[in-house]
């Protein structure tokens, strides 16, 4: 075994951005008990500094790409951009957590975004990872980070039901990849993703295909719960509604876009040769996850609710840019990510400034007579919905432009035709917000939306321009993402 | 023949084990079933010529973490627990489950049986030892998942720690 | 300026947006002073391209190229032909005149609902100057958006309702429509290695028929339904009826020209042979002529006058439709001025009815009766709406239907023989209407002492009602400027033909008489 036991300074750059999370983090637990109760919110600009220094470091990785660790994790334009993408959500989030917490008196804590700080480091483990049990690692990582901010609010029954179902239902799903990730192993005699490749172009589809086969569905069914695909989407809309709205917005952003990551990579790297045996069911879930997002979120009177089924019917829209299984299929699968992220956490931090204290107005007439209430924060949202809409000059049109025409160009007309049908349907339940917030007055107990604060500000005015930044000029992104996803094979 | 044998009565201690487990009504009966259960797969790794990982299980698992489970179960009485309802009533769909999934993977397994000859999945044993080779992969090849899953542990034991401690408003 | 002109006109009523944004809400009269300042700027930088356009040239005109998406051949090309020349005109002008209607109606809201009016004509501008496909899809979209809130925030009772199914029908009409851009796209970088959506090099690209006919009907779902076309016209009664003023004004004028427009545009020369095939054909014309004797039925039946109006729309432009697919010159250049005349005369029609909501508050046609004795001037400027709309010589109606008529018997003796009802039914609605609100004796005591046309509402009125007889007395500016596009188009789909002059000669000889 060639490998030496002491790493390299290329090893160590290409990790660097997890290593100066994991440490900073450790450190934000030390010094957490050491910090007054009223001074918790440095701790947030500490995570802040941290995230930034990752995103550096990222940046700086890239400049190098390649394996680190004997295979083990990679630095390409995928895994950079995932990477960044991830951090910025954390960002993001951290900056809306501080008015959350101020508001929320008493529960605030250091551990909240220590807590942030090691998910995005499963995160980032998950977009970069080149072998099946760190993948498993970081997908771990990031998820029991996120099983236990889903119940931060201990006193919370709401906060407890969330974080139960989730970890109940989550374990269950990673325990199906898990078990998945031995079959291969068993089959392959290797976890990581370029031998698994080889060995099944190699013959070992001859020799076990269906063993194979089962081998790929059992992992499938833990990634299809990550991403919250129909069928394993049920827990969603619970954990969301129940969750804190910041966590929310976390978990419907960041973490689905690192379990994103994770199918493609491996579905484009590992199992490609397997493709094409896969497109009927991929097919099949994507449509089933756009159908059963966009109806469910019909009929949804709680916002929050209403945004898990949509990031459901979102996650739908995506897979069918993985369905497309081409160069075209992951840049797609890029930059609608890019968007979703984005347009996302800026309809989440705007429910949080609307919810108020204890998430007491999160019904969606809740939202009504906004525009005269709060303009800015009502043309914000306004900015959100029509992304989420996928009307031109916002990212969300340009995404959905580019999963359709990958599709299209992959010969999948109907599941194109059924999509786009599908993302008209949706922009019914979307219009209801913007129609109680412009057309209707506003209810006699709606109070005066709090005052927000900086950070709350920054990161919706962040989401906001990024939202049409990437709807007016989507060139930058779309150039990375076609440059990048042919790394990936 | 020998082998066989034992591999069938540690596979039996180990899925009756399992099956006690989730069956008995009280706490402590549970959690020395799943002692037995636990204990059958030390036998089958040891039928794998892999000593180490047999006496890991041992210890850690039957001698460390189950011993501490009982410790636990035992200080905070769980007896009343005992006489709730449980939740395994509706059994006779689970059953069915089990009995479906059990078919397909025997049918799986008597299809691809010959792929699990394959050179790669059967390494013989190394003359270093048991030991060397797996400090070996741990610390040279799966260096970093190694490390990396001291901070799952980390997260998992603040998130316990989080959800325990008393609120101090 | 000459370089830029087509950016300068999109982007004045963007640059009054901007300005819009600055001025304090409570501030009413200076925003409704900046926004007509704004319309009006609009407009006298839209006529140096109709003067400075040369008809006699091939082609497009006044032409901006940008590189905007490079990794998907989107660019910002815009330019205009004789078509886009006079949508182009008619945006600006309908646009100055319908925002300036709006000054005493609406006094709530007054900053948004400027700067929502000033956005919609942003996007129909670029609707009919874009020369690049995605581009032109961009401002499509877009005009979604100003109109939802226009009827839904400023509109009558139902609004609500009105203002979703507008939406929802328009998008699903344009996101399946972008599934035929996509699929001709791909098939371009099929064929030539090259991504663009430029639409001089898409109609290089060959198709089989069955890939060419199914794009045409995902571009005629788009189309159709913004024209809207029977069966999809349901949206529009709706719409019309709940909006406000202005907002149906412009919704008839423009708006609904963009689904006709795309047609002539797009359809014909970018699928010339699924555009000739009969069976297309023989689809088109009998829904519009459904369209034509539908729309005037169902105006028969109307107890609400600003229904009424609406449903005779879907008539008119059933006229509209009639004429592209007839597929000869004649009428492809007769239905872009019937949609010209349709936008004068159906949007004078629309102000009528707002003139007397905004004094009586209900639109029941039996709440009137002998309004000419009590508003003579009102009944006069009624009296010219309605001919003008119902076809009589000398007016601009006349001019657009006869050209179709004239098309669709050269085509189809049968077609041309059912549109002609249709003329029939349309004087037979209009009259009818007249009759019951203008004509006898005051017989509800409320309408008694209403005021006749106030300064403002003249204002509106008589530049409208004068470019109507300039239409009717001399059409032949308009032919001429249509001749070129247009000969262009019918040569793609038929083959050469006898020039568009012809139908001028006609129709001069018609008028000596």
């Amino acid at each position: 075994m060639p490998t030496s036991f002491i790493p390299t300074a290329a090893d160590l750059l290409r990790l660097s951005p997890d290593i100066v999370l994991t440490a900073g983090g450790a450190l934000m637990m030390v010094i957490e008990p050491l910090t007054g109760a009223a001074r918790k919110a440095r701790m947030a600009a500490i995570a802040v500094l941290l995230i930034a220094a990752a995103m550096a470091l990222s940046v700086m990785a890239y400049s190098d790409p390649g394996t680190s660790f004997s295979g083990m994790l990679v630095v390409d334009g995928f895994s950079t951009f995932f990477r960044i993408l991830v951090y910025g959500c954390g960002l993001l989030t951290v900056l809306m957590s501080v008015d959350y917490f101020k508001r929320e008196r008493g529960s605030e804590s250091g551990e909240y975004y220590a807590l942030i700080v090691f998910s995005l480091v499963g995160q980032s483990l998950m977009a970069s990872a080149n072998e099946l049990v760190l993948l498993f690692i970081g997908l771990e990582i990031s998820s029991i980070a996120g099983y236990i901010m889903a119940g931060y609010l201990r006193d919370d029954k709401r906060n407890n039901e969330s974080a139960l179902k989730y970890f109940l239902l989550g374990s269950f799903a990673t325990a199906f990849m898990l078990y998945g990730v031995a079959w291969i192993y068993g089959l392959t005699g290797s976890t990581n993703l370029d031998t698994v490749r080889r060995a099944i172009l190699g013959g070992a589809m001859e020799q076990s295909g269906q063993m194979l086969m089962i081998a790929t569905a059992l992992m499938f069914v833990g990634f299809a719960f990550k991403i919250s695909a129909a069928p394993f989407h049920v827990w969603a809309p619970d954990v969301y509604q129940g969750a804190p709205a910041p966590v929310a917005a976390f978990l419907s952003a960041g973490a689905k876009a690192a379990a994103f990551a994770m199918l493609v990579r491996v579905a484009a790297s590992a199992f490609f040769p397997l493709s094409a045996k896969w497109e009927m069911l991929l097919w099949a879930t994507a449509l089933a996850t756009m159908i059963v997002g966009n109806f469910a979120a019909l009929r949804q009177s709680n916002i929050k609710r209403m945004l898990a089924y949509s990031s459901v019917a979102h996650a739908g829209y995506i897979l069918v840019a993985v369905t497309a299984h081409s160069e075209v299929g992951i840049a797609a699968v890029m930059f609608y990510l890019a968007s979703y992220v984005l347009m996302t956490i800026g309809v989440f931090a705007v429910v949080t400034l609307v919810a108020s204290k204890g998430e007491r107005f999160v019904e969606i007439d809740d939202f009504s007579g906004l525009v005269q209430r709060q303009p800015m924060l009502a043309i914000a949202l306004t900015i959100f919905l029509f992304s989420l809409i996928g009307i031109p000059l916002t990212g969300g049109f340009f995404a959905k432009f580019y999963v359709f025409k990958a599709a299209l160009d992959s010969n999948l007309t109907w599941l194109t035709i059924l999509g786009l049908l599908n993302s008209a349907a949706a922009a019914f339940y979307y219009l209801r917000v913007l129609v109680v917030m412009y057309m209707k007055p506003a209810a006699e107990g709606a109070g005066p939306v709090d005052p927000a604060g900086i950070g709350i500000k920054a990161a919706i005015v962040a989401s906001a321009v990024g939202t049409l930044y990437l709807g007016v000029y989507p060139s930058a992104v779309l150039d990375f993402a076609g440059k990048a996803a042919q790394l990936v094979k | 023949m020998l082998d066989t044998m034992f591999f069938y009565m540690f596979a039996l201690l180990a899925v009756a084990g399992a099956i006690l487990t989730i069956t008995m009504r009280s706490a402590v009966h549970c959690a020395i079933s799943l002692i037995a259960s636990l204990a059958g797969v030390a036998g089958l790794y040891l039928l794998q010529k892999a000593e180490f990982l047999f006496a890991v299980q041992l210890v850690l698992y039957i001698g460390g973490i189950m011993v501490l489970f009982l410790f636990v179960i035992m200080l905070v009485n769980l007896d009343s627990a005992a006489k709730e309802r449980q939740f395994h009533r509706r059994w006779a769909g689970g059953a069915v489950a089990a009995v479906l999934a059990g078919a397909s993977a025997l049918w799986l397994l008597s299809k691809g049986a010959p792929s699990f000859g394959s050179p790669v999945a059967q390494a013989a044993p190394s003359p270093d030892g048991n030991v060397e080779q797996l400090a070996d992969l741990l610390f040279r090849q799966y260096l970093v998942p190694f490390e990396l899953a001291s901070l799952l542990l980390l997260v998992a034991i603040v998130g316990s720690v989080l959800m325990a401690k008393k609120r101090t408003s | 300026m000459g370089d830029n002109l087509l950016s300068l006109i999109l982007c004045t009523p963007l640059i009054g947006v901007l300005v819009l944004l600055f001025i304090p809400g409570t501030m009413k009269n200076a925003i409704r002073w900046w926004a007509n300042i704004s319309a009006v700027a609009g407009f006298l930088v839209s006529l140096p391209l109709i003067m400075n356009f040369d008809k006699s040239l091939d082609g497009y005109q006044f032409v901006e190229r940008i590189n905007w998406i490079p990794a998907l051949g989107v660019q910002y090309l815009i330019g205009v032909d004789g078509i886009s020349v006079l949508m182009v005109m008619l945006t600006t002008f309908m646009g100055m005149l319908a925002i300036f209607s709006s000054w005493d109606s609406i006094n709530d809201k007054v900053k948004e609902y400027y700067a929502m009016f000033l956005l919609q004509q942003v996007g129909m501008i670029g609707v009919f100057i874009s020369l690049d496909f995605m581009l032109f899809y961009v401002f499509w979209e877009l005009v979604l958006v100003p109109m939802y809130f226009i009827i839904g925030v400023w509109g009558g009772p139902r609004k609500l309702y009105a203002a979703i199914k507008f939406f929802l029908y328009t998008l699903a009409g344009g996101v399946l429509m972008l599934l035929g851009i996509i699929t001709l796209y791909l098939q371009h970088i099929a064929q030539t290695g090259v991504a663009t959506f430029e639409i001089t090099q898409l109609m290089n690209t060959q198709m089989p028929m069955w890939m060419e006919q199914l794009v045409f009907w995902s571009f005629f779902l788009g189309f159709a339904i913004k024209v809207p076309m029977f069966p999809f016209h349901t949206w529009l009664p709706d719409a019309h009826t709940e909006a406000p003023t202005a907002g149906s004004v412009i919704l008839a004028a423009v708006l609904l020209k963009m689904g006709t427009y795309g047609f002539i545009r797009f359809s014909l020369p970018l699928l010339p042979n699924a555009s000739a095939d009969r069976t297309i054909v023989n689809v088109l014309v009998v829904l519009s002529l459904i369209g034509i004797i539908y729309g005037a039925l169902v105006s028969l039946m109307q107890q609400d006058w600003k229904k009424l109006v609406a449903y005779s729309s879907v008539s008119h432009l059933g006229f509209c439709t009639l004429g592209i697919f007839a597929l000869n010159e004649q009428g492809i250049a007769g239905s872009v001025i019937q949609q010209i005349n349709h936008g004068i005369s159906t949007g004078m029609l629309f102000l009528i009815v707002g003139v007397i909501y905004e004094r009586r508050h209900t639109r029941e046609i039996k709440e009137y009766g002998g309004l000419a004795h009590v508003m003579p001037n009102y009944a006069v400027v009624f009296a010219f709406a309605m001919l003008s709309s119902a076809g009589l010589p000398l007016l601009n109606g006349f001019i657009g239907e006869f050209t179709i008529l004239q098309a669709a018997f050269q085509a189809n003796m049968a077609w041309g023989a059912f549109a002609v009802t249709g003329v029939i039914f349309g004087a037979a609605y209009l009259l009818w209407l007249y009759q019951r609100t203008m004509l006898g004796e005051v017989t509800n005591e409320k309408n008694k002492g209403l005021k006749d046309l106030n300064w403002k509402e003249w204002v509106v009125f008589v530049p409208l009602m004068a470019w109507a007889i300039a239409i009717g007395v001399y059409p032949k500016p308009y032919f001429d400027i249509l001749e070129k596009p247009v000969a262009a188009i019918v040569e793609r789909v038929n083959g050469p033909k006898a020039p568009v002059n012809a139908a001028v000669i006609e129709l001069k000889k018609t008028e000596a008489r």
